[in-house]
């Protein structure tokens, strides 16, 4: 296994740096360490997942990148500057669906762009672009009440993509969809990436997933959570469909299922055991 | 998705036929109603005293509508009716707003309003005729009290059924708070608070016709209620007759609105 500890990584000033962060919250029963001492870096033009047992805190670390939650200890920072609050150059896609059902596809797309401030013929055309990427093209002037969950998945990548972040933060886009769709739409994510480039930080629960979309794979720990290992995923790209049925993809995944399974059975209490 | 689009354009095919043969047999149960009015008051069935024929209707209308009275007693209602919706949507919008910004106050001041939907506003009538005089004013208050309180209920349950996602998308794209209002709050509010909005226009003109009924100068109410009194049935029929159209044609125009919002969500 090619493994690296996270703070040994190079950290350039373009990247997206965790400087041991931690975040806390005070609930009614006392105070809950959601993440502690986090640290790494999202290297310029990576493909990062982030995997752990449920209640890790993997949306809250998104959440801190986006600048929606502010970290009790330590700080992000992107490109030099640490994060303070939303940013133009980060974007989200969210696992709810989060289109505007008000809107047409094409100003949908183009919403993100809105709020800039872009004119309507360029934010127009970049979400005519963003559109044909996605291959929802056809589709500008309908509304997401006549599309499926995975076309409207889809309008959200789109809607962040146009805003060419410097870093796409995606917090299990696909875990509302079934099992077809999803693999589908993370085939056709990949294609998407394999043109863009940007860099990626992609919360899932599906080590499959993370396996095939991946540069890196960061793996949480239970509560407190940490980076207990970060797996360098060094499968060939492009990957074509059959990168599944590869024998170094089925160690990847086996490696990165028992690392996983130590920390689902601390998450569900002593004697959990799972196959 | 070629499924999805498939089955919607097969409901919609089979939608428009069935929508206007429902409008049909509501046409004809309409003309039976009328038919069968017409008889029973022209063989007596139903006394005249009480209801004259719907062709009587027709004919006094035919000489009232034109009169100089009618445009006076039909302006009066049209303005007292729209400046009292005006105000409820005016106060109830952002009495709905504070509600839901404010939750604390909307636990607080919920049981008044829901109090204020229940209790019979009319009540208060003689008093504000006391103290306003015999005029638009008194109906006003009390046709704005009663169309205020729907709008603003369901502004404020519109407001909160918003998905959360909405805000934190708003704040991912570091839209302003007047663009998360502008742009993403009031039209995801609109199709859920435009039932309120419909409500509080139907209650503009309850409150108005009635409070015109009881005592006033002037007004499509009024007149009706004039009639009554004097025991000129025929009239009296005449002025009900107006009041039923006035209010069909204005919700038909309600309903038309709402189904054009509400296509945008579909």
């Amino acid at each position: 296994m090619s493994q690296v500890s996270p703070i040994d990584s190079v950290e350039h000033d373009s990247d997206v740096v965790f400087d041991n962060i931690g975040m806390t919250f005070g609930t009614a029963s006392g105070v809950t360490h959601a993440v502690a001492n986090v640290s790494g870096a999202i290297p310029e033009g990576k493909f990062v997942s982030v995997i752990g047992p449920s209640g890790c805190g993997k949306s809250t670390l998104l959440d801190m990148v986006g600048g929606l939650l502010k970290p009790t200890q330590g700080s992000v920072s992107i490109n030099g500057e640490s994060v303070t609050g939303p940013r133009r150059d980060t974007a989200m896609v969210f696992q709810e669906d989060s289109t505007l059902h008000w809107r047409t596809v094409l100003d949908n797309v183009a919403f993100g762009l809105e709020v800039k401030g872009l004119p309507k013929a360029e934010r127009h055309e970049r979400a005519r672009r963003m559109i044909e990427l996605v291959g929802l093209t056809g589709f500008e002037d309908h509304r997401p009440g006549q599309l499926s969950g995975g076309m409207k998945q889809r309008v959200a990548i789109a809607r962040a993509l146009a805003m060419e972040p410097r870093v796409l933060l995606m917090d299990e886009p696909f875990g509302a969809l079934d099992q077809q769709t999803r693999q589908f739409i993370g085939r056709e994510l990949l294609r998407i990436w394999e043109k863009t480039r940007n860099r990626v930080l992609f919360i899932t629960h599906d080590i499959q997933e993370a396996v095939y979309l991946s540069d890196e794979v960061w793996v949480m720990s239970a509560r407190p959570s940490v980076v207990k290992e970060v797996v360098t995923i060094d499968l060939p790209r492009p990957r074509p469909e059959g990168t599944h049925a590869l024998p170094r993809f089925r160690e990847l995944e086996d490696h990165l299922w028992a690392l996983v399974k130590v920390e689902a059975e601390k998450t569900l209490g002593p004697g959990a055991r799972l196959a | 998705m070629t499924v999805q689009e498939k089955t919607s354009s097969v409901q919609s095919q089979q939608r428009t036929p069935l929508v206007s043969r429902a409008a049909l047999v509501r046409w004809v149960i309409i003309l039976a109603l009328v038919a069968v009015l017409e008889f029973t008051t022209r063989t007596g069935m139903i006394s005249q005293s009480l209801m004259v024929p719907p062709s009587e209707i027709l004919t006094r209308l035919a000489s009232i509508v034109p009169t100089e009275q009618f445009g006076q007693d039909a302006a009066r209602t049209l303005t007292t009716i729209l400046v009292a919706f005006s105000i409820g949507l005016v106060l109830g919008i952002p009495l709905g707003v504070f509600l839901w910004r404010v939750p604390a106050a909307g636990r607080i001041l919920e049981p008044f309003i829901v109090t204020g939907y229940a209790m019979p506003t009319l009540l208060f009538y003689p008093v504000l005729l006391a103290l306003m005089g015999l005029n638009a004013g008194p109906i006003i208050v009390i046709a704005a009290s009663m169309s205020l309180i729907p709008i603003a209920l369901t502004t404020m349950v519109a407001l909160n059924a918003i998905k959360p996602i909405l805000h934190k998308l708003a704040n991912s794209v570091s839209a302003s708070p007047r663009q998360y209002y502008l742009k993403v709050l009031f039209p995801a509010a609109t199709p859920l608070i435009f039932p309120g909005v419909k409500l509080g226009f139907i209650y503009a003109v309850i409150g108005t016709v009635a409070m015109e009924f009881i005592l006033a100068s002037q007004g499509v109410g009024f007149r009706a209620g004039f009639y009554y009194r004097e025991l000129n049935t025929a009239d009296m029929w005449a002025y009900i007759a107006v009041v039923i159209v006035l209010s069909v044609l204005v919700n038909s125009v309600l309903t038309w609105l709402e189904k054009r919002i509400r296509r945008d969500m579909l």
